[in-house]
């Protein structure tokens, strides 16, 4: 085997740091996100922003930082 | 918080050539990751620098994290004179990229793109093994959790 041979491995371009991520993954979010259209995800992403703002400010008022 | 839906209309009413990519493209792909800015990859011709500039002038854009009061014009020269800019405006972060690791620029990275609707108008935003390679390439910590989801993504898509 030659260095670019073995440089390039055994095909597989899988990143074992990625691999080990991947097993954290909830996939049942994914699943849930691809039943929708592109146009459903970001406007889903935009109430998720604005809840995340609310009980941002809700925590301020309750604690005050 | 960003108006995503402000920004892409701005952008897309001015003409402006650009494309998705970030966060805003992964979740447009299906990602459940939040993202707090809108990154796009810009086309460098003198026609849409004046059109990106005409676009995003009235929304006050200003250097991001720069101290305020700095003579910061965003005109065409300034956007000719650089490449990438991390921008605030009054309708929150956007970054303009002439360039990205791993992709290059607007015309590089246009056969892999795709057109989408979003918010009423259409837009261009990069396919999903795109996305993967360029974020690969950027080589961030940061995003290993982000490529491990673009994936499990495609994986799903597949099965």
């Amino acid at each position: 085997m030659n260095a670019d041979q073995r440089l390039a491995g055994n095909g597989d371009d899988r990143d074992p740091v990625v691999e080990e991520y991947k097993k954290h993954i909830d996939r049942t979010l994914l699943r849930e996100n691809l039943k929708r259209s592109p146009d459903e995800r970001l406007r889903e992403l935009v109430r998720l922003q604005r809840f995340a703002e609310e009980v941002a400010r809700a925590g301020r008022r309750a604690f005050g930082r | 918080m960003t108006d995503f839906e402000g920004l892409l209309q701005a952008l897309v009413h001015a003409g402006v050539e650009f494309i998705l990519i970030g966060g805003v493209a992964a979740r447009a792909h299906g990602s459940a990751r939040l993202t707090q800015d809108l990154d796009v990859v810009y086309a460098r011709d003198s026609g849409n620098l004046e059109r990106l500039v005409a676009a995003l002038s009235p929304h006050a854009p200003y250097l991001r994290g720069a101290p305020p009061g700095l003579p910061f014009r965003f005109d065409a020269a300034t956007v000719h004179r650089g490449l990438n800019f991390t921008l605030t405006t009054a309708l929150g972060d956007i970054d303009l990229l002439g360039q990205i690791t791993g992709g290059g620029s607007y015309t590089d990275l246009l056969p892999d793109t795709g057109e989408l609707e979003l918010f009423g108008v259409r837009c261009r935003c990069l396919d999903l093994d795109r996305l993967i390679a360029v974020k690969r390439a950027a080589g961030r910590p940061k995003d290993l959790e982000a490529i491990a989801e673009l994936e499990a993504l495609r994986e799903e898509r597949g099965s």
